[in-house]
């Protein structure tokens, strides 16, 4: 289980989610940020924080938002991230998914 | 100086399932010493989200966290557990026919077990990053004690529930109270963030601390906002910025560990001998990281140590209200 960074942090990565998570499970992409699934404890903390409301329960992602569950967790784990997102080396890259998406 | 406990179980994390596991520990006849790095029991339901309904807990419909966690003190009072509260578990010793598990202030815990019910790990303030070394000088994470800060001046970083409450508090006995928040939103509860705003706190957002400096103890603060840099005469400075969460020491001690979780087998056993786990930090096939699964750990785990730590007692537990 995890919570879930979807299309509304696109451009934005206002990184309060960051400031919040007791964990540390939040990771910068160039242009998004993106959640650890294997890290996020779910404690809830994050979705709050976000002022742009895009975080997500897995389980109540809305359907047109649901392949940024994928998104994150390939994202984390395609480049390897683990151990606290707010020392983790800069990535300049996205999901494609973010790719897609023109910028704001 | 060191202390030194003496117990038949020693239960590391004061959360809902170390708490329940004390109950259960007391009705089955054992002594127990609870250790837990926080200076309050209650865990992450009273760290993260004291106010939060929980909907998942058997016979409750809904209870708010905190009032679970009163519940489960006054369950867990069976036991008359011995608490060692801001004791931060860093040592564990093997002995022949027990363990010893010794804490940051030296204090030493002997006992015939040792059950981890630790959650998703110490739980530690998240520092000022101005702060430098200033913390018990002027610097502090917590106001467990609002007296201690009457006719002060006082600056408050954060904004989220303990930043306005603490803001709220001190506010009648301060000499005065500042607010500084990264943001002009406060994450606390609406109610208490119009209290703030209608109150003589004075509440500089979106502010940042920039500098602390004092010969000693904290003496000012510079707050950088849009409008400029702005020196503040300041006697304490409570940083409200919430936890973080770590496994900690545990990972030194030698435990079989799975991803950021302790391996146990089905009778909640580590790879260690007389050292158990339940609740959110174990993990296993078919593990579900849910409340009512630790306090069924939290059980599970009592009643298979207490032939060891108390041979003359069996495993099966009798009915609790045959007790009554």
């Amino acid at each position: 289980m995890a919570y879930v960074v979807t299309e509304a942090c696109i451009d934005v990565q206002d990184r309060a989610c960051m400031e919040e998570c007791p964990v540390d499970c939040i990771y910068p992409g160039d242009r998004m940020m993106y959640i650890h699934p294997d890290e996020c404890v779910d404690c809830g903390k994050c979705m709050p924080a976000c002022p742009n409301d895009a975080i997500f329960w897995e389980y109540k992602t809305p359907p047109e938002q649901a392949p940024f569950i994928e998104a994150n967790a390939l994202f984390v784990r395609s480049h390897g991230l683990g151990g606290g997102g707010e020392d983790a080396d800069p990535i300049d890259e996205d999901h494609p998914l973010v790719a897609q998406r023109r910028p704001r | 100086m060191t202390t030194e406990f003496t117990a038949d179980l020693v239960i590391v994390g004061a959360g809902p399932a170390g708490l329940y596991a004390t109950y259960y520990a007391g009705f089955r006849g054992l002594s127990v010493v609870v250790v837990d790095a926080l200076d309050q029991v209650g865990g992450q339901m009273s760290v993260l989200y004291p106010e939060k309904p929980v909907f998942d807990v058997a016979g409750f419909p809904r209870v708010r966290a905190q009032d679970l966690v009163d519940s489960l003190i006054e369950q867990a009072a069976l036991a008359e557990p011995t608490y060692l509260l801001g004791h931060d578990a860093v040592g564990l010793e093997q002995l022949p026919d027990g363990i010893v598990v010794t804490t940051d202030r030296g204090t030493r815990v002997r006992a015939g077990a040792l059950l981890i019910t630790g959650g998703m790990g110490r739980f530690t303030p998240r520092p000022l990053p101005a702060g430098g070394d200033f913390v018990g000088r002027g610097l502090r994470y917590a106001v467990p004690k609002p007296a201690e800060l009457a006719g002060k001046d006082v600056l408050i970083v954060g904004g989220g529930d303990s930043a306005v409450d603490w803001a709220l508090c001190l506010e009648p006995l301060a000499a005065s109270v500042t607010v500084v928040h990264r943001r002009d939103a406060f994450r606390a509860h609406e109610r208490s963030v119009s209290e703030l705003r209608s109150s003589s706190v004075r509440v500089l957002t979106p502010h940042e601390v920039l500098a602390v400096r004092g010969g000693g103890r904290v003496e000012e603060v510079d707050v950088a906002g849009p409008d400029g840099v702005e020196t503040l005469r300041v006697d304490e400075i409570v940083a409200a910025l919430g936890f973080k969460a770590d496994l900690a020491a545990l990972t030194s001690w030698g435990i079989g560990l799975s991803k950021r979780h302790i391996a146990v087998d089905r009778s909640m056993r580590t790879t260690l001998p007389r050292v158990f786990a339940a609740g959110d930090i174990t993990d296993f096939e078919g593990k579900v990281r849910l409340i009512s699964v630790g306090f069924g750990e939290a059980a599970l785990a009592v009643n298979n140590l207490v032939p060891l730590v108390r041979p003359d007692l069996p495993m099966v537990p009798g009915h609790s209200s045959d007790a009554a």
